[in-house]
């Protein structure tokens, strides 16, 4: 028998059935992979059941020998806090501001049953999971800790009380790909070591081939396919499951087909960006020192590194869009004015789009007034019914249909405000588009498609791009040079094939492993 | 529909304070030898009379209007300044910044009724001095509420985007900045009113407010207390308006602003 079944289960959250005959099973040190776009229901799937999400759960759903539906709130309440843990894609917002590491990780103990436990018990359960100084951790609070440490502070506390099933609701999401594969692999190691099974929720395709036995695809809360993870990704069955694996960009794709490139267009020399130090604390700390790139016409330029590493501020410096300290810019051999002296047509050249399509548009405006702010400011050549016949024309360009002008963004999924941002980048015709993380706050799928449209984009306009990206795979498929960053500088930079074939510097080296896994 | 019920209650207090007092037989000032200090229900006085024959009723509806009209006008006065000031602090930043939310801070640190004090001693009695006695403290509170969603709102990458379409700054102020601002700045102003009437009510109860023959629920207040032994309803009638005004407004301004906070 199973350690975790559920069969048919089905999720409503008041008239919306949000899960429809979902069925798994999950043994003593297996882990089952729950896998779809958001909004199919694979969070519901895992949380429902053990009473932990708004949703009512019916069907069955039989843990360790108890059926979970319909149990009362008292008996949930001691199952979750006895048998099993669970860990959550935003480790800031899931750890308490005001306690200590250690206060903590003893509550996640006494609400298991236990006794307050003993401070080497403690240091010893955070050792466990790998965190650096556990010593000095237990009595830090949260915000000292960075994002992958404090993953691992919450997978201690959700393993403190030894519980049978760890249930992981995109554990890795928020975090940068080294910190994926480490945090994967303590997974791996407690699975192993002491027979935990795992209900992984995820969007990581590469990671669930890798680690997850079974899988689930979900879509619109209906499961789509099962089986062997890894026969299932290798060759789906189903259309949606082809669809993902087409739409999940690998680092052993053949190389794409990149257009040529011409004369040099953007050439940045020693950029160097520094911030006053946080508080009432004295000087500045560098975020960027002595950066040098070179884009040519049609050329695309991936800036990889992880968080914090400085490319955002990088590439915003020398869009003209942020602060900067020192160092040239120059646009085919002119100087780049500074930001406040940028006039329209220095501003028409580079056009940013960002990651968070959302935050990206004003709520307040319409698509059609969203799109003819730059013509209005950068293309004073154009009449208004010019422009009014512009705004159609780049909506059915990045495929959406010209009836979308009348929206507001609230009215947008993801994906479709995210064509809307690169609309607007579009209209003034620009000549280089800073592409900042463009496609990491979307849906693989969606994902997809925008790195489709990016790529016909570059084809036809023959735009440079600078590509901002945390994912070497989605690197590889748009662009024709890599130049990583590691705490402000450029550390390595080189032809796409290179860097990831025979990468040279230890931050490149643990980058492209990291995106093998 | 349940959610619009405190802004409905105001909406028919005004809405009566505004309309009926024209309707009524009395005025506010007009004295009924007949009738002094008439109980409920009484013929012709609905609400009774005070010590000195005026209806009560008239009163009521007269003070209420005085009392939200101040408070209206006050935090509009409130709403105005500390929009401008907030967004221009939050806008430029840097030093700018520091200096005029230091100005904020002083004036904080006044003592409210001691400077209101004061002006009537040094320049009389009068409702004009109330009222920017209110409208200087009630500000403050905008200003830095304004100032900190501006911090927030031009951190946003739409405003980053508009940079980058060329916008000037001054129309990112007037065109991303500020209408995304309004809806938090009309929460607060709904929450500021209430306050100003407390405010009002408590200088016109100290005598320092708006003064007779003019009336306004502060100063009806007042008079029912020392009357409150032999007609207690002549307390409890403005009483209970002040109260019921100041919950609803208070409800209704905190619920849009948990609304747009989200």
């Amino acid at each position: 028998m199973s350690l975790y079944a559920v069969r048919n289960l089905r999720v409503e959250i008041g008239d919306a059935t949000v899960v429809e005959d979902v069925s798994f099973t999950v043994d003593a040190g297996d882990c089952v992979a729950l896998v779809g776009a958001s909004g199919s229901g694979k969070s519901q799937t895992c949380l429902a059941p053990f009473g932990l999400s708004p949703g009512i759960a019916a069907g069955s759903a039989l843990f360790d020998g108890t059926e979970l539906i319909d149990l009362d709130t008292a008996q949930l309440r001691a199952i979750r806090g006895r048998d099993t843990g669970f860990v959550f894609q935003h480790p800031l917002t899931a750890l308490t501001p005001h306690l200590t590491i250690g206060a903590q990780l003893a509550e996640a103990r006494q609400l298991g049953g236990a006794a307050p436990p003993r401070r080497d018990a403690m240091i010893a359960a955070l050792e466990r999971v790998g965190l650096d100084a556990p010593r000095e951790r237990l009595d830090q609070f949260p915000h000292r800790l960075s994002g992958g440490q404090r993953q691992r502070a919450l997978i201690a506390m959700a393993i403190a009380h030894t519980p049978k099933l760890l249930i992981a609701d995109e554990p890795t999401s928020a975090l940068d790909a080294e910190l994926r594969v480490e945090i994967m692999a303590l997974l791996d190691t407690l699975r192993r070591e002491e027979g935990l099974a795992l209900v992984l929720v995820s969007h990581d395709l590469a990671a669930v081939a890798q680690h997850a036995d079974t899988i689930v695809l979900l879509r619109d809360g209906k499961a789509i396919e099962d089986g062997p993870a890894k026969t299932t990704l290798a060759a789906p069955v189903s259309t949606y499951g082809r669809d993902l694996v087409a739409a999940t960009p690998l680092l052993s794709d053949p190389p794409p087909n990149l257009p040529e490139t011409g004369a040099a267009l953007l050439v940045a020399t020693d950029i160097g960006v520094t911030f006053p130090k946080p508080g009432w604390r004295k000087g500045r700390v560098a975020a960027v020192s002595d950066a040098s790139l070179s884009i040519r016409e049609g050329e695309a330029l991936a800036l990889v590194g992880g968080s914090g590493s400085g490319k955002s501020t990088l590439a915003r410096a020398i869009a003209r869009l942020g602060p900067v300290d020192s160092g040239r810019v120059e646009w085919r051999g002119e100087p780049l004015p500074e930001r406040k002296r940028m006039t329209p047509d220095h501003r028409r050249l580079i056009q940013p789009v960002f990651q968070d399509p959302a935050a990206s548009l004003d709520p307040q405006w319409r698509v059609s007034d969203i799109i003819d702010e730059p013509m209005r400011h950068l293309r004073p050549d154009l009449a208004e019914w010019n422009r009014v016949g512009m705004v159609k024309q780049v909506l059915r360009e990045v495929d959406l249909p010209p009836g979308f002008a009348d929206r507001f963004p609230r009215e947008l999924s993801g994906g479709q405000a995210q064509r809307v941002a690169i609309a607007r980048a579009l209209v003034a015709e620009p000549e280089m588009l800073l592409l900042d993380e463009a496609t990491s706050a979307l849906d693989i799928l969606v994902a997809g498609r925008i790195l489709d449209l990016l790529e016909k984009l570059q084809h036809e306009r023959n735009l440079a791009l600078l590509f901002i990206t945390h994912d070497l795979a989605v690197a590889k498929r748009l662009c024709h040079r890599i130049a990583v960053m590691e705490a402000g500088h450029i550390v390595e930079e080189g032809p796409a094939e290179r860097i990831i074939a025979s990468p040279a510097h230890p931050v490149t080296q643990r980058l492209v492993a990291a995106s093998k896994s | 529909m349940r959610g619009r019920i405190p802004l409905l209650i105001v909406a028919i207090v005004a809405l009566a304070a505004l309309l009926l007092p024209p309707f009524l037989p009395w005025t506010h000032s007009a004295i009924d030898w007949e009738a002094v200090r008439a109980p409920l229900f009484s013929a012709g006085h609905l609400f009774g009379t005070d010590t000195v024959g005026r209806d009560l009723l008239a009163r009521t509806l007269v003070g209420t209007r005085v009392t939200l009209a101040v408070a209206l006008a006050a935090a509009l006065v409130a709403l105005v300044i500390g929009t401008i000031w907030g967004a221009i602090a939050g806008w430029v930043g840097g030093r700018t910044d520091e200096i005029m939310m230091r100005i904020v801070d002083g004036l904080y640190a006044l003592p409210f009724m001691f400077v209101v004090i004061l002006l009537m001693v040094v320049f009389g009695r009068n409702i004009v001095l109330v009222f920017i006695g209110i409208g200087a403290v009630e500000w403050l509170t905008m200003a830095r509420v304004v100032r900190g969603q501006v911090i927030a709102l031009k951190e946003r990458p739409f405003v980053t985007a508009a940079e980058a379409a060329g916008t000037p700054p001054s129309r990112i102020l007037t065109g991303h900045i500020l209408p995304n601002v309004a809806g938090v700045a009309l929460a607060y102003l709904l929450l500021t009113v209430p306050q100003v009437v407390m405010v009002e009510s408590f200088l016109s109860f100290l005598g320092l407010g708006v003064q007779e023959p003019l009336t306004s629920l502060g100063i009806l207040v007042k008079e029912g207390a020392d009357d409150m032994d032999l007609q207690p309803h002549a307390l409890l009638i403005p009483g209970g308006v002040l109260v019921l005004i100041i919950v609803c407004l208070t409800i209704a301004g905190e619920r849009l602003r948990d609304r747009l906070s989200r």
